[in-house]
Order: C-alpha cells, then sequence, then structure tokens
C-alpha cells in the first residue's frame, strides 16, 4: 500500500510535466504557422533539457558542452535524411572511410534514434573526463568539448560542408512526434534520477565525501547520467535537423549553449521540472523578444538587432542574483497532497519539506 | 629557429600570459571566472577604432579609459550583487554579462566588422642580429613583456599589491586582517581593465579590425591558460598562457597545412587531457608563488 503510494507520488511529477509539455503542443497544433514553429521549438528544447538535466540535475556539475552532442546528432540526420541523389551533390569527395556516407539511408524514426546513439559514442568517449572533474574544471573540460567539436565541424570541409550549411533534410518533425519524444526524454531523465544511480549521484551532489564514505562511485555514476543526457541531447539535434531543413555549424556553439543555460537556470537546474519548465517559459519569452526586436509592440519600427539578446542576458542576470538555484530550487512539481495538507491544517511538522529546502547548494 | 619566429612566439607566449593573469586575478579574489573579460577587451578596441584619426598616444589613451570603465562597471552592476555566490554562479553570471556588452555593441557601434588601419611604422620591418623581423611583433614582445613586469612589480613591491596577494590567497583571511573588501575588489577589476587594454592595443594592431565578437578568442585563451597553469597562484597562470600561446604559434608552424584548420581542436584537446592528469593545473602543486 504505502509502496503503491509512493510510486503514484514520484510518477506525478513526469506527468505533470508532460501534461505541461502537451498543451504547449496542442496551442502550437490548433494555431497558425508561426505558433506551431515556436512550440516545436520549445518541445526540442524540452528534450535537450531535460537530456541536459539528468547529468546536471543529478551531479550539480554545469556543463556547457551538451549542445556538441545535440551538433552529433544534427549532422548524423543530415547524413542520413538527405537524399542519396542529393548527397553525392553536396558531398563530392568524402575521404574513403566515410563513403558509406553518401550511400546511406535511413527512415526518420531510425534516424532520430541513430543520431542519439552517435552522441551517445562521443558521450562514452569522453565520459571517463567527466567522471573525474567536478566544478569549474568541468565547466572548463566541458567548454573545451563544445570547441573542439565545433572547430571540427567547422574545418573538416569534405565531410560536413565546413561553415557552408548543411541543406535538403527533409521536414519530418511534427507537432505530435516533437512531443512524443519530448515525453520519451521526461521519462528517462525522471526515470533516470529515481533510480539508484541517480539518486546516489544526488547523494554525492549534496555532500560528495560523505557520499564517497558510504561506497558511492561517484565517478561511475557521474559518467552514467553523462551518457544518458548525450543521447537524448543526441535526439534532440536530430529532431532540431528535421525540423530546421538546412542548419549551419554556428547554430551549435556559444550562443545556443548560453539559450539552453539561460534556460536551465531560470528553472533551477537542479530540478528536471526546473529545467522543463524554464525551457517553455524562455521559449515564449524568446519568441515575444524576437517579435519586440522586429517592432511589433513598437508601431512597426524595427529595434536593433541585439535587443533581445540584451534583455534575455538581464533577466538571467537577475534570476542569478535574485534565485541563484532558479524558480524551483531543488524542487520538482506535483498535486498537493491530501495527507499534507490534513497535516498542516493540524499545525504538524513541516519535517518532510525539510530536508529538501534545507539541501544546499553544490560548490 | 630562427630569430623572427623566436621574437613571434615570445612575443605571443607574453601576450597570453597577459591574457591568463587578467583572468586569473579576478579568479583568485573572487572565485570569478570571468567570461566578460573578453569584452572589456572589445571595449578597448572600440576606443582604437573611434578614435583612429587622432595621434596614436591619444587613441592608446582612450584604450585604457574604456577598459577600465567598463571593468570597473561590470563589477558594480553585476558582480558586486554576487559576491558570495559559487564559483559556478559567478561563471554563469559572467556569461551573461559577456553576452550583454556584446549585444549592446552590436545594436549600437559595431554591428559588422570595422577595419582600423595600422599607424605607419607598424607595418615595417627591422633589423635585429642579422634577421628581418617585422615591428609588430617586436612590439607585441616589448609591450606585453613590460605589462608583464609593471604587473610583477604592482604585486611585489606595492601596499595594494600585497594586498591583492594577499586576497588572492585567502580573502576570508584576509579581510580579517584589514584588508578592504570594498578597496581591493575595485583595484583589481582596474589593474584587469588596465591589462585587457594593453591586451586590445595589441591585438587590434596585429588584425586591424575591431567587431563585436573579437572577444572570445582572447577570453577562451585566458580562461584555458588559467586553468592549464593553476589558478592558485598567479606565476602559475602566467606560466600556463605563456605556455599556450608559445604552443599556438609552434603549432602553426608544425601542423601540415591540411590539419591547420584543426589548430583549436588540438589544442583543447590537449587543454582536456591537462586538466584530467592535473585537475588542479601544471603548477599547483609546486609551491611557487609572485615575487
Amino acid at each position: 500500500m504505502k509502496m503503491s503510494g509512493s510510486l503514484l507520488r514520484s510518477a506525478q511529477t513526469p506527468v505533470l510535466l508532460i501534461g505541461l509539455t502537451a498543451l504547449i503542443a496542442l496551442v502550437g497544433s490548433v494555431a497558425g504557422p508561426t505558433v506551431t514553429r515556436v512550440s516545436i521549438v520549445a518541445l526540442v528544447s524540452v528534450v535537450f533539457v531535460a537530456g541536459q538535466s539528468a547529468f546536471t540535475g543529478n551531479s550539480g556539475v554545469m556543463s556547457f558542452g551538451h549542445v556538441a552532442f545535440m551538433a552529433v546528432g544534427a549532422y548524423a540526420t543530415a547524413y542520413l535524411t538527405i537524399p542519396v541523389g542529393l548527397k553525392t551533390v553536396l558531398f563530392p569527395d568524402l575521404p574513403g572511410g566515410l563513403g558509406f556516407l553518401a550511400q546511406a539511408q535511413a527512415g526518420f524514426l531510425p534516424a532520430v534514434l541513430l543520431s542519439g546513439a552517435a552522441a551517445l559514442v562521443l558521450g562514452v568517449v569522453t565520459a571517463p573526463v567527466v567522471a573525474r572533474l567536478s566544478g569549474l574544471q568541468s565547466g572548463i573540460a566541458t567548454l573545451a568539448l563544445l570547441i573542439i567539436v565545433y572547430n571540427v565541424l567547422n574545418g573538416w570541409t569534405a565531410v560536413t560542408r565546413g561553415s557552408s550549411s548543411m541543406i535538403g533534410i527533409p521536414r519530418n518533425t511534427t507537432v505530435g512526434l516533437a512531443l512524443a519524444f519530448a515525453a520519451l526524454a521526461i521519462v528517462v531523465s525522471w526515470a533516470y534520477r529515481r533510480s539508484r544511480s541517480g539518486l546516489q549521484l544526488q547523494a554525492a551532489r549534496e555532500d560528495h565525501w560523505a557520499a564517497v564514505a558510504s561506497g558511492v562511485a561517484v565517478g561511475r555514476h557521474r559518467a552514467i547520467a553523462w551518457v544518458i543526457s548525450a543521447f537524448l541531447c543526441g535526439v534532440a539535434g536530430s529532431l532540431y535537423a528535421g525540423f530546421l531543413m538546412s542548419f549551419n555549424v554556428s547554430a551549435f556553439f556559444l550562443s545556443a549553449t548560453f539559450a539552453f543555460i539561460v534556460m536551465i537556470v531560470l528553472g533551477g537546474y537542479l530540478s528536471l521540472s526546473g529545467a522543463v519548465i524554464g525551457a517553455l517559459v524562455v521559449s515564449v519569452l524568446q519568441e515575444f523578444l524576437r517579435r519586440l526586436q522586429d517592432g511589433q509592440f513598437t508601431g512597426g519600427s524595427p529595434l536593433p538587432a541585439g535587443v533581445a539578446d540584451l534583455i534575455l542576458a538581464a533577466v538571467l542576470l537577475v534570476v542569478l542574483v535574485k534565485a541563484p538555484l532558479g524558480l524551483m530550487g531543488v524542487r520538482e512539481i506535483c498535486l498537493p497532497s491530501r495527507a499534507r495538507r490534513a497535516r498542516r491544517g493540524a499545525g504538524g511538522s513541516p519535517g518532510e519539506k525539510a530536508p529538501e529546502e534545507g539541501a544546499r547548494v553544490p560548490a | 629557429m630562427s630569430v623572427d619566429f623566436l621574437v613571434a612566439m615570445v612575443g605571443m607566449g607574453a601576450l597570453y600570459a597577459l591574457l591568463t593573469i587578467g583572468v586569473a586575478l579576478l579568479f583568485g579574489i573572487l572565485g570569478l571566472m570571468n567570461f566578460a573579460y573578453g569584452e572589456v577587451i572589445m571595449a578597448a578596441a572600440f576606443a582604437m577604432y573611434v578614435f583612429r584619426d587622432q595621434p596614436w598616444p591619444v587613441a592608446v589613451g582612450m584604450a585604457v579609459v574604456f577598459a577600465v570603465a567598463l571593468s570597473l562597471l561590470s563589477e558594480r552592476l553585476a558582480f558586486f550583487r554576487l559576491r558570495d555566490a559559487d564559483p559556478v554562479t559567478l561563471m554563469i553570471a559572467s556569461f551573461a554579462v559577456s553576452l550583454a556588452v556584446q549585444s549592446l555593441a552590436r545594436m549600437t557601434v559595431l554591428p559588422r566588422a570595422q577595419g582600423v588601419s595600422p599607424t605607419g611604422f607598424l607595418t615595417r620591418n627591422i633589423d635585429v642580429l642579422g634577421a628581418s623581423v617585422s615591428v609588430r611583433d617586436l612590439l607585441m614582445l616589448v609591450l606585453c613583456g613590460a605589462a608583464l613586469a609593471g604587473v610583477a612589480l604592482l604585486l611585489g613591491r606595492t601596499g595594494l599589491g600585497v594586498q591583492l596577494r594577499a586576497a588572492a590567497e585567502d580573502f576570508q583571511m584576509a579581510k580579517c586582517l584589514g584588508v578592504r573588501a570594498d578597496v581591493v575588489i575595485p583595484c583589481a577589476f582596474a589593474v584587469v581593465g588596465l591589462l585587457a587594454a594593453v591586451s586590445a592595443i595589441v591585438l587590434v594592431w596585429r588584425q586591424g579590425a575591431v567587431s563585436a565578437e573579437m572577444g572570445l578568442q582572447p577570453m577562451l585563451v585566458g580562461v584555458v591558460g588559467a586553468v592549464v597553469g593553476g589558478m592558485s597562484n598567479l606565476r602559475g597562470a602566467a606560466l600556463g598562457g605563456f605556455l599556450l600561446g608559445a604552443a599556438t604559434t609552434l603549432l602553426e608552424t608544425v601542423l601540415p597545412t591540411g590539419l591547420i584548420a584543426f589548430r583549436d581542436a588540438f589544442l583543447f584537446t590537449a587543454v582536456i587531457l591537462v586538466l584530467v592528469v592535473r585537475p588542479q593545473g601544471l603548477l599547483s602543486g609546486a609551491k611557487v608563488r609572485v615575487s
């Protein structure tokens, strides 16, 4: 009885989060094409932040490198879904060992999963580094990963078209598909959070040495989280490519990283609910700012380019000063339970919430 | 090794060491990994562009003023409120400051890159020890070397320097011993602005152009050099920057032309390896301290 109750309670959060994203998807599917576009981008962002949250939220280690996984996913999708005829034109001088890329072809759904797998391979390769580092060093190492991937994609012209755009990707990402993957990402991220490995990682986040002393292999769990989040971010990149139809390597560098960091920090980077809500809120905010910049609210006169970025940066600064742990902190959204309300009504102990609210900021 | 190559390599090393110290100083005192450092450099370079028709001492002077002003302003507006925050929060905040300044620049004065034609004497070559060395490389070496010596003097010989070093060592303890945070922190930001201005002058002379994004590369160099060298002491950080600069020049010469596009990939792979093998930085374990 108690067991099923706790299971029910812990299933609340993903269900509520999927409900929220479904709401965005619903708005996107009934409204005009502009809103549809915004809602698909928001759903893809949800996939990404749910992925990054699997690592950042559980380990408390901030990463600036997850956009690299997104880039790998997007490029893999490009190779797998651009029609073969067009590919021979786009990549006339593939080096011998990679000739198979010109012939490779897959349906969109397998392509999404294969793209996730490609990002997962990069995740496995880099996992030993992440397992060893934390704090600032990890921040720098993940930033270095982003720069390396960007540099290779930008420089390897024969294979990646360098700084020219990747074109001719068929549009496959619909609102429904994006919603399905957003739901999947939320479920996977939540399942990891509640798994043995995820809980041990959270314990290490709260007190590294206590966790180590209790026999938690922090590095191993951090690597597991890293690989899972790499897969989900690769899926996000694949969906993004399938939505944009053409993209440029500059889409996967610092400005994208910054946009996702705003989402995660605004919502609260330690909580999955925070990341997802942040993604939805910031996606809407970005669209609002884009319209502001185009002059839709100022009588048609466009504001200079950069206003949107400036406001976004200001929002982030205010959040960091006022609420460093974001809107959600370490909490997850859930329905107010009857038992707890009853206890509170009777002036009962706040003990049940205390450990959550007392959780300290990881150093 | 020819003389001109040596001058270029050491000059680049000195420039990178300068960039690194700018990052490491603030990190030591505040725990702030300053991504907005590149934008301070951009502000100085912007001054060089605005005053490009004036005699060069005016341009150089204004570059210093702009950089110091922006550096102090960023402290007052953003980092002042985050003094007790943890390093990662500070890092994200500086990311935001960097983006804000960059978009400010883009929406007002630098929507696209602007050329700054080099002053006449910069394009000449002169003879040093029988080899022809470009004045540009030589000036980079001299200017950055002088700035490094200046920093070493400031930190080693002046009262302010002692306070700065004490604060970088252990800010809590320094405060207890009478180092005033409200004096030391703005001073540190001012010194950083000054160093950024010197780097910016050299960079503008080398690139001949100013753009809103020009701060990125120097900022990355500073951050990476500081991490590689070890951030707990300034001399280690400077050495890290120097090695990075020398390695960059060396890679450009040694790498086959087909791989030159991947210079950054090699460099940052090396950075990751250093982090994995010695997360505390190359020099941290050895008890090397400034002065």
